[in-house]
């Protein structure tokens, strides 16, 4: 009965509505007295949403948040192939690149990751619950040893390209799949230029350089050296170009060294 | 859990995700990211919480009382973004892990529908805000993106949450401009939130009236998933060991 009434009431009732200019406009209804004013403009509207992209992103990365023991399959009983520290040598967050993930048969959750070990190129699997949250990143940089070029795409595309020093051949640049570990800067070591990247590639002939034999891509204080055979395994590029790539190349970045 | 007449589950509470509260913000990120959000310079704000994770709960319940105006907006709008990065970078997790390829037709397009507007979102609330938008935090969503069951329960939470925190705030701009355009968002949240129960098998609509939520109560629920996480420290000052 409420109901019915209140519909005769509005019915009953007059309206008018505001035109687009603002003049009264009766409304179909022919109310004559209720002046019911416009929707409030509002401050912002959504634009179209994009539709999600239908592909995986082009790479993952994680950090390591506990010691853990990487192993060869996603099984707690698989034997160990690395242990994983929380940080690198440079005090920075140890990261792994995620190659792709596993339940194994109790539910757990293992990621299949590289490893920033020798020998090179080497991948086990950690229960998820040791990383933190995956980052993604678009971008990925090939090295080419033969050409002395390093070119960085991004979304597939290239977007730099700088020529290189690498190791010479008592001290080879090691070839696979790595990745870019930290970002250092504003250190006092001019041998490195300004910015020095840590890669998960490992010297396998430096074995006892300090911090394990790292390999890296930094500047130089002898850019007349490139291109060339020319380092202890590092990739050398002239200042402006490491400080060109420093601004496109986000930690995590893929590294092909062919 | 109960379930109605028609057999259908109830819901899930709105926060109520099986976590514990026993990870506190262990480098101050959620920190500087609320920072901005409740309208404080990041030094001012952390100088509030020098005492550690009991402060940080304490600040954090009882937001400061800005006077209403523009300040409070921002403030409030920032609320907002934050939610809605942790939201879209959700869906976009899961989109990224391969669990919605894996997903039966209707239901990945549910997944994919919904994180889209959840990133339209972001974009429109960081264009409004411009430099006073709020940084992105860093989240760690913890496995629940990769697995089905869990995100599709967590989505359910997740989209109840946002009409609570819509709801809560919407009537309080200042500007009621902008209480227009969080009421369009409020109402594309609640149908967001109805598609997420069906899809997810339990009543679409929970309640005949549903309960506003204040910025401190959904901070306290967001705390208590976890998802907001430390930053990686991914650079340094140190000199470089590398082999040169």
């Amino acid at each position: 009965m409420l109901g019915v009434g209140v519909a005769a009431a509005c019915l009953g009732t007059a309206f008018v509505v505001r035109s687009a200019n603002g003049t009264p406009e009766r409304s179909a209804l022919r109310s004559p007295s209720v002046e019911i004013p416009q929707p409030i403009e509002r401050a912002f509207d959504v634009p179209t949403p994009r539709p999600l992209a239908l592909d995986r992103a082009d790479s993952l990365w994680a950090p390591v948040l506990r010691l853990v023991e990487a192993r060869g399959a996603p099984d707690q009983a698989a034997a160990p192939v690395a242990r994983l520290e929380t940080r690198t040598p440079e005090g920075t967050t140890n990261i792994v690149l995620e190659l792709g993930h596993r339940e194994d048969a109790d539910g757990r959750l293992w990621v299949h990751v590289r490893l920033p070990v020798l020998p090179n190129n080497t991948t086990g699997w950690v229960p998820r619950d040791a990383l933190g949250g995956s980052v993604e990143v678009d971008t990925h940089l090939v090295v080419d040893l033969e050409r002395f070029t390093a070119t960085l795409f991004e979304q597939g595309k290239q977007v730099l390209q700088a020529r290189i020093g690498v190791g010479r051949a008592a001290w080879p640049t090691p070839r696979g799949q790595f990745y870019v570990r930290n970002r250092l800067s504003d250190f006092d070591n001019r041998f490195y230029g300004p910015v020095a990247f840590g890669l998960s590639a490992r010297s396998a002939v430096l074995t006892d350089w300090p911090a394990g034999g790292f390999i890296g891509i930094h500047g130089t204080n002898r850019p007349e050296l490139l291109p060339g055979r020319i380092s202890h395994g590092c990739i050398r590029l002239r200042n402006e170009d490491i400080v060109r790539l420093a601004q496109a190349m986000p930690v995590g970045t893929p590294v092909t060294i062919r | 859990m109960s379930s109605d007449a028609d057999g259908a589950r109830d819901l899930t509470a709105p926060g109520d995700l099986g976590f514990a509260l026993d990870d506190i913000d262990r480098d101050e990120a959620i920190a500087e990211g609320l920072s901005v959000v409740y309208g404080e310079s990041r030094a001012r704000f952390l100088g509030k919480l020098a005492f550690g994770g009991a402060a940080l709960i304490a600040g954090l319940a009882s937001p400061p009382a800005l006077a209403a105006g523009p300040e409070q907006d921002v403030s409030t709008l920032n609320f907002d973004l934050v939610f809605e990065f942790l939201q879209s970078s959700f869906y976009l997790g899961a989109v990224r892990d391969g669990t919605v390829a894996a997903m039966r037709p209707e239901k990945e397009r549910w997944a994919r529908v919904l994180g889209a507007h959840e990133l339209a979102h972001v974009t429109i609330l960081k264009s409004v805000l411009g430099t006073k938008a709020a940084a992105k935090p860093f989240f760690n969503f913890r496995g629940i993106t990769e697995d089905e069951a869990a995100f599709t329960r967590t989505a359910v939470a997740m989209e109840d949450l946002t009409v609570a925190l819509l709801a809560g705030q919407a009537p309080r701009f200042h500007d009621r401009k902008l209480t227009a355009a969080v009421f369009s968002l409020l109402t594309t949240e609640a149908r967001h939130a109805a598609w997420a129960r069906r899809i997810a098998g339990v009543v679409p609509v929970a309640n005949a009236f549903d309960e506003p939520k204040t910025l401190a109560e959904v901070d306290r629920v967001v705390r208590r998933t976890r998802f907001v996480a430390s930053r990686p420290r991914t650079r340094s000052r140190r000199n470089p060991e590398l082999t040169g």
